[in-house]
């Protein structure tokens, strides 16, 4: 039964028996009326015909009888646990934590309304307060609203400057008192003066020094902190546009008030000390109450270095923010324990059992083992022990096809080499991008003299390693086109699709440009048809366990007796997000919904469906996803053209499942239909 | 003054790849937990394969240029990945900046530093505070180029140099990686040590004392 909080219906009186689907337990109707209904203990008392003190006893009796459980949504208790987690371990007078996620405004809007009531309420008449600028503290001034506050003195903390931007310091503080109702006290000079000596020269005249000695006097002081990322504000507040903050304020974080510090909270010197007017650190630092308001995780080092320095005794920030901050810190942010959670927890894999000799052969006995067992297919290139052929595939006239990368996704890459496949694979040790030699290698066996496409998933080293080799092959007079692969839709969200990695998907687009390839069409045109299908890929994994290192044994990472792992790629790395462990069909649903939010219904109601096994997952399971993965595309008007499912595209030995979906047109149906004779995909 | 020379860079890969034997699997479990978990493998193999190659090819004709150019060309190809690619391209820097001599003056050996950071910074496009492996060649290349003078001698700079590496590496704690395979992660990358940064750090470590050894023999 959760907390009481329903709005409260209007009572019918007279009816003093207890329903009997109360079974007449009076105790169970009165814990309803009052958590269910929301109806008040005296409503109660004359709704049943008993007295109020006798009300209190049977709700107190049902909690402690375990009718009634209180639950705190744990949303905010975390929010909660977080604010006190920050308050012990920066030693804070008070830490508010707001959500992350809220309504659509941005962050600094909602940390400057939240500021806004936090310095409303502990504002008090008289007082003097100094204020700094950017973004978050405009927002705060314009959320801030008129109260009873009287004789209040804002005073601006740093100079003033001359750049276009909205949240100047002049125009925080102004913003501030007017919505306050206080004295606006501004700083009459510049924030950065030419020379240290018109600055000491200004400090000298009266009007300057007068306002200065109002500032040395605040009571408190509002902060906003800047990080020195390319993305923040600094950059634009023409403070710093005549120095070169890399090379002089190399050690800084971030800054307050104009003043730079480092990741201990120490003073960053530079050239602009001598002539910057306003408060300084050391002056920040006397002032009694410092309430800083900052979030986002691109300024976690900074608040953290703030926070270090003692700039800080009151923060303001959001739930993501104080987390990572506190997990910098050594901090483990639990969920609140369930009261249902197993207490025993599975004693964990910590040593895998392999079947292998020494590790660091593992890559070239596979590679030797599938050559053998592919023997009709697959041939070695000479002088190349990392670079695979095709022996039916490469010939003059066809655009070769040549994929590749590390080793551990087996039978990704070398599996998918053959007629009507990929002409060549370049093979990499396990999870690490092939370097260019095996690359150029298999593009000089691929060529047929028409050029050579290259195909891999998005990954840096790929990037770098494949480039590389494709300027290689550009100089001996082979032209490449390079398609990247980036179906992994859990990796970044789909208005930055290019910053995802490659995955399963890469199944898809190697089988479509392959058949493309080998119906000989022309390089543009075998690119395109690629770049197609996988721009049509979309995928989403899950996983139960991770896998172990062949190096150590170990598995990569921990997951919890209950956890499960969200979006993870497959390189043993962890996913986006972590949860408890669901149902086969919960988890069917959980992707399946993230992968139609992205289906566009321009692109047909046709689909290829891969249910791909990442290593040990075994075949049954993955039928059991099936079943609902089918139910839930047949629901959404999808049908599904083609289903692969098995181990196409493992990472080790993870225990996990990702599902790939690719939309089709004619064409790419067609390509898929072609035949095609490869180890891990044949079709006749 | 005493001189680096092709025989020095030798000793010093040689140094480079022990140590970097050493840390393979603390540098694998670094990665673990935000990346592919391949770091380790790939700095020690790569390492070994670039101090094996400069053993077995070194000749009266070769110069340091050569050297640098052979140990970057080597580590990639042994390891490929995004450690192959960003050291050839450190080494590929260090080449130029070391040049067709046979040996230089002792004193010139900390202009490694800001030359491998050029290299990476080249070929990775990344700046620092992105959580990566110039967040410990940067405060380095920063000491050498902004901080030493010609009155503290050549050990003190690569000593400081270390120094500003370690506390960058260590500084990786609190950044949200924005480059590389941990990108991804995102916020949860916070929390965890960047195993490129801490890898460089060894290498500056050992860049320090083998200078100190050096200096101390000869």
């Amino acid at each position: 039964m959760p907390a009481r909080g329903t709005p409260r219906s209007a009572a019918p009186t007279g009816d003093k028996r207890a329903p009997t689907r109360f079974g007449e337990d009076m105790l169970l109707w009165a814990a309803w009326l009052y958590y269910e209904e929301g109806l008040t203990q005296a409503e109660i008392a004359t709704r049943i015909g008993v007295s109020r003190p006798s009300v209190n006893a049977y709700l107190a009796d049902a909690r402690t009888r375990g009718i009634v459980s209180i639950e705190i949504d744990p949303d905010r208790f975390r929010a909660l646990t977080l604010s006190q987690a920050m308050q012990t371990h920066f030693g804070l007078n008070d830490c508010m934590v707001i959500p992350s996620e809220g309504n659509d405004n941005p962050l600094t809007d909602r940390l400057g309304a939240a500021a806004a009531q936090v310095l409303r309420h502990l504002t008090k008449s008289g007082e003097t307060v100094a204020v700094t600028w950017g973004r978050t503290m405009l927002a705060m001034a314009s959320h801030m609203s008129h109260g009873a506050l009287r004789d209040v003195r804002i005073v601006q903390a740093t100079g003033s400057t001359t750049a276009k931007i909205p949240w100047t310091p002049e125009a925080c503080a102004t913003r501030l008192a007017e919505n306050l109702g206080a004295r606006c006290i501004p700083l009459s000079a510049p924030a950065i003066v030419s020379t240290a000596e018109v600055r000491d020269m200004l400090l000298h005249e009266p009007v300057l020094a007068e306002q200065m000695e109002v500032l040395a006097q605040a009571d408190r002081i509002v902060l906003g902190i800047s990080s020195l990322r390319p993305e923040s504000t600094i950059h634009t507040s023409g403070l710093f546009d005549e120095v070169s903050i890399r090379d002089h304020y190399h050690a800084a974080v971030g800054s307050i008030a104009g003043r730079m510090i480092s990741a201990n909270g120490a003073r960053v010197d530079g050239p602009l000390e001598g002539r910057t007017i306003g408060m300084d650190l050391d002056m920040i630092r006397k002032v009694p109450e410092r309430m800083a308001v900052a979030g986002g995780m691109d300024k976690v080092q900074a608040i953290l270095a703030a926070l270090r320095g003692g700039y800080v005794s009151t923060l303001v920030t959001d739930a993501d923010t104080a987390r990572a901050i506190l997990t910098s810190e050594g901090y483990e942010d639990r969920p609140p324990r369930r009261p249902d959670a197993p207490s025993e927890a599975l004693p964990e894999r910590t040593r895998v059992k392999k079947f292998l000799n020494r590790p660091r052969d593992a890559v070239d006995e596979a590679i030797a083992g599938a050559l053998l067992a592919h023997e009709s297919i697959l041939a070695p290139v000479d002088g190349a022990p990392r670079a695979i052929r095709a022996r039916h595939g490469p010939r003059s006239g066809k655009v070769g096809l040549v994929i590749g990368g590390g080793s551990g996704h087996e039978p990704g890459f070398l599996g998918y080499v053959g007629q009507g496949m990929a002409d060549a694979v370049a093979v990499g040790n396990i999870f690490a991008s092939p370097p260019p030699d095996p690359i150029l290698a298999a593009t000089k066996a691929a060529d047929g003299g028409t050029g050579v496409l290259h195909i891999f998933g998005n990954f840096s080293g790929d990037l770098m390693n494949f480039e590389m080799a494709a300027e290689m092959a550009e100089a001996q007079g082979i032209a490449v086109r390079t398609v990247v692969t980036t179906d992994d839709i859990a990796s970044a969200p789909l208005d930055t699709r290019s910053a995802r990695r490659g995955v399963a998907g890469n199944v898809f687009v190697f089988k479509v440009a392959g058949a493309a390839c080998n119906r000989m069409l022309p390089l543009d045109k075998c690119a395109a048809i690629a770049a197609r299908a996988a721009d049509r890929c979309l995928t989403m994994g899950v996983a139960l366990e991770p896998g172990a290192s062949l190096d150590t044994g170990r598995p990569s990472f921990r997951l919890g007796p209950d956890d499960m792992e969200i979006g993870v790629g497959v390189h043993g790395e962890p996913g986006v997000a972590r949860t408890q462990v669901k149902s086969a069909d919960e988890t069917a649903d959980l992707i399946v919904d993230r992968i139609l939010d992205e289906i566009n219904p321009a692109n047909g109601t046709e689909v290829a469906l891969l249910v791909n096994s990442l290593g040990s997952t075994p075949q049954m399971e993955l039928y059991i996803l099936n079943r609902r993965l089918r139910r839930r595309l047949e629901a959404h008007g999808i049908t599904v053209h083609l289903t692969l499912l098995g181990h196409y595209y493992t990472s080790l030995d993870m225990a996990g499942v990702s599902i790939t979906v690719m939309q089709l047109d004619l064409e790419l149906k067609e390509l898929l239909n072609d035949p095609c004779d490869s180890p891990a995909w044949s079709r006749a | 003054m005493s001189s680096f020379t092709r025989s020095d860079l030798t000793d010093l890969f040689r140094a480079f790849a022990q140590r970097m034997a050493a840390e393979r699997t603390l540098l694998g479990e670094l990665d673990g937990e935000i990346g592919d978990a391949d770091h380790g493998v790939a700095m020690a193999d790569g390492f070994e394969a670039a101090a094996r190659a400069l053993a077995n090819v070194e000749d009266e004709n070769q110069t340091l240029g050569d050297g640098f150019t052979l140990a970057g060309q080597v580590l990639l190809n042994a390891v490929g990945a995004t450690t192959g690619p960003l050291y050839a391209s450190a080494l590929t820097r260090a080449a130029t900046t070391f040049g067709p001599v046979q040996e230089v003056p002792f004193d010139h050996l900390p202009a490694l530093i800001p030359a491998i950071f050029e290299g990476v910074e080249r070929r990775g496009h990344g700046k620092p505070g992105d959580k990566t492996m110039l967040d410990a060649w940067w405060p380095a290349a920063h000491v050498v180029t902004h901080e030493s003078d010609s009155s503290s001698g050549t050990v003190e700079c690569l000593r400081a140099a270390a120094q500003a590496a370690a506390k960058g590496a260590e500084d990786t704690r609190a950044m949200m990686a924005s480059r590389g395979r941990a990108a991804r992660l995102g916020p949860r990358s916070i929390g965890h040590l960047d195993p490129g940064a801490v890898s460089a750090a060894a290498l500056l470590d050992v860049l320090a004392s083998w200078a100190a050894d050096h200096e101390r023999l000869t």
